[in-house]
């Protein structure tokens, strides 16, 4: 039996650290010279562009443009004098969001997940902290700061009223908000439904509802309604029945295949071309019903994709149990298909959100006509309408990222593409 | 006896098929298969892959739907009606090779379901009924758990627990171990032995000639769309008839 010998080999250098700050910053961005010099590139290129930004935001850059528009940009004309003679209209709109609010209360206590109260209170927070803006009390009074701040109570009434009496049930909820949705336009309009004058309310008709509000008003009703339309429609679509499936196909492709403002503008002129007396909608209800069924139809696709995606097992399995087609796909396909397209679902929120916008186009104040035609009616403000455009980009990102921060974690918490 | 509630002793024969035919497309897939199934009698299925014997059990609770023939299911006459096709998939339990467990819900849930939205049961006598079938595939500690988390014995156990909870008079497995580990095997192969002596009327596809020896009444060969040969389970593995029959054995028994 033969040894083996063995040599003492020379002693190595302790292997590079690989943990720690030092660590990571080695492996992920020196891993190799040209990693290290791009991360430099990178890097210098990024600061200077900071610092240009900085540099403008901080001294070029004239934000008094922001003030100056003000409440106009949140509320477009509607408490203009011309509207409104007191100018006592803004609290209808401030109402109407306390509405909103106390019915997040509301959700909060039914469905009581750390998300949605973080969602909740994030929201009754930040209208409340509205009222800090620091505006001129004489453009901004302190009953309009009253009114943001009364949110926080909302909230908590909204939850109160969810635990303690019988609003708090998932059905109920669908109802609320139904009725919101009718006591908001009510409110906003002065009118019962565009019939009957309210007493003791301004009459604002719809084509005064502008800024921020139209853009928050159009986009609650299409997310809302757009997602059951869309799950009718992709179930439609999936039908046995040949009428059935025809008009779903028929409705998905036409408002698929059309542009969104193209569809604006026929909502618009070929509405009142086809009913010259008296078409019951006007032209804002109009409006949302386009971009809603936009939206549904795109949806529509969504959901379906997602059903489709469903392994043949699952139907087999429940059909094998005796469930009813119906039940089938409301408590088997249906959940799984959702949960896979949520990123989609939110996807065309966003979407949706930001082609409010397109409203302009058949001369609706939203908050972008609002900055564009303040610019083009005070010259003096040309050099400074970067800032405005600027200042309204932002406020559509945080509310987009807020939607895509929620999907993340609503995808986490349904643990999407786990189990 | 083509409608209505059969009552449990009424029908000796719980399950009759005659002359069934069944094309996908051009393929014909069972060409004129009859048989006869006795309450609580063990049949398991063999033929090789494309044979037709996964297509017929799948034709007994209208998974597929035969184009010629008749079936009879515990007295109710198998029809495009669609509450003849409710009520047999009521009585007819199915345990699938991929399982099929419901992945958005627990696996309680999962049990629960089906009692509590075809047969009204309340929640709380729903899940009782669970948990007790739970125990009886030996896996009562998983019922909070998601189908994901466990490993397919157990998800397959639990795919026979949710069939059971419609109590339903015919069990249908089709191949219900081929897509399990091999040491998971036997723990599925044991429930079915204990629910076959509990006297439940039971059709199984299956590879597994040690479980068909010792559980089945008889065994049917499948063929090309027809039943090659039926016999005891001791005839058909020792003494075949059929060339066909023998040239399978040869090739599954090695």
């Amino acid at each position: 039996m033969a040894t083996r010998e063995t040599t003492p080999g020379t002693i190595l250098p302790p292997p590079r650290m690989t943990t720690g700050k030092v660590g990571w910053i080695r492996n992920n961005l020196f891993s190799s010279p040209a990693n290290g010099v791009t991360t430099v590139v990178v890097a210098a290129l990024t600061l200077y562009l900071l610092w240009l930004l900085v540099d403008w935001a901080f001294g070029t850059a004239d934000w008094t443009v922001i003030p100056t528009l003000g409440g106009t940009l949140v509320l477009g004309q509607y408490n203009s004098d011309s509207v409104c003679p007191s100018n006592d209209c803004f609290w209808r709109p401030q109402a109407s969001l306390l509405i909103a609010v106390t019915y997040m209360g509301i959700l909060w206590a039914v469905a009581a997940t750390a998300l949605v109260r973080g969602v909740v209170l994030t929201t009754a927070f930040a209208a409340a902290a509205m009222a800090l803006i620091p505006l001129p009390f004489d453009e901004m009074g302190m009953d309009v700061r009253l009114l943001l701040v009364a949110n926080i109570p909302a909230v908590f009434l909204g939850r109160w009223l969810g635990l303690h009496t019988p609003v708090g049930s998932t059905r109920n909820l669908i109802i609320i908000a139904f009725l919101g949705f009718i006591t908001v336009y009510c409110l906003l309009s002065g009118t019962i439904l565009g019939f009957v004058d309210i007493p003791g309310l301004h009459t604002v008709p719809s084509r005064f509802w502008g800024g921020l509000m139209l853009n928050i008003l159009l986009a609650a009703g299409g997310i809302t309604a757009s997602l059951p339309i869309g799950i009718m429609l992709a179930l439609g679509r999936r039908s046995n029945l040949p009428v059935v499936k025809m008009l779903c196909i028929g409705f998905i492709e036409f408002f698929r295949g059309v542009p969104l403002i193209t569809l604006l503008f026929m909502s618009q002129t070929l509405v009142p071309l086809a009913f010259p007396q008296d078409f019951p909608l006007d032209e804002v209800q109009r409006a949302g019903i386009v971009i809603t069924m936009f939206s549904a139809a795109y949806m529509a696709e969504n959901i379906r994709g997602g059903l489709q995606a469903l392994h043949r097992g699952q139907t087999e399995a429940a059909r094998a149990l005796g469930l009813p087609p119906w039940n089938t796909t409301t408590f088997i396909t249906l959940p799984q298909a959702l949960r896979n397209v949520v990123p989609a679902i939110v996807g065309q929120y966003i979407s949706l959100y930001k082609d409010t916008t397109l409203v302009f186009i058949i001369g609706m104040l939203d908050i972008l006509h609002m900055g564009s035609s303040f610019i083009g009616s005070n010259r003096e403000f040309l050099p400074h309408s970067r800032e405005l455009f600027l200042f309204i980009a932002l406020v559509f990102w945080v509310f987009n990222y807020g939607m895509s921060y929620v999907s993340r974690r609503v995808e986490r918490n349904l643990g999407v593409g786990e189990r | 006896m083509t409608n209505g509630d059969a009552s449990d002793n009424g029908v000796e024969d719980i399950i009759i098929a005659r002359d069934v035919h069944k094309w996908f497309g051009s393929f014909h897939a069972l060409r004129g298969v009859s048989t006869t199934v006795k309450r609580a009698e063990k049949v398991v299925i063999l033929g090789p892959s494309g044979s037709g014997k996964s297509t017929f059990i799948r034709t007994i609770n209208r998974l597929e739907e035969h184009q010629r023939g008749e079936i009879i299911v515990d007295g109710i006459t198998l029809s495009n009606d669609v509450r003849n096709i409710d009520a047999i998939r009521r009585e007819v339990g199915m345990v699938f090779q991929q399982f099929n467990l419901f992945p958005h819900l627990t696996v309680l849930n999962n049990i629960t379901l089906a009692p509590m939205k075809v047969r009204h049961i309340p929640r709380a006598e729903a899940e009782e009924t669970a948990m007790g079938l739970l125990e009886r595939v030996g896996i009562p500690e998983q019922a909070e758990k998601y189908p994901a988390e466990l490993s397919g014995g157990q998800q397959q156990r639990v795919a026979i627990a949710r069939a059971l909870a419609m109590q339903p008079r015919i069990m249908l497995f089709d191949e219900p171990t081929s897509a399990l580990d091999p040491e998971m095997i036997k723990d599925v192969l044991d429930v079915m032995t204990e629910l076959a002596q509990s006297g439940m009327t039971m059709l199984i596809v299956t590879h597994e000639v040690g479980f068909a020896r010792e559980v089945a009444d008889r065994v049917i060969m499948f063929d090309e769309g027809m039943i090659a040969e039926e016999a005891p389970p001791n005839e058909f593995f020792i003494t075949p008839q059929s060339d066909r029959a023998k040239l399978f054995l040869s090739q599954i028994l090695h």
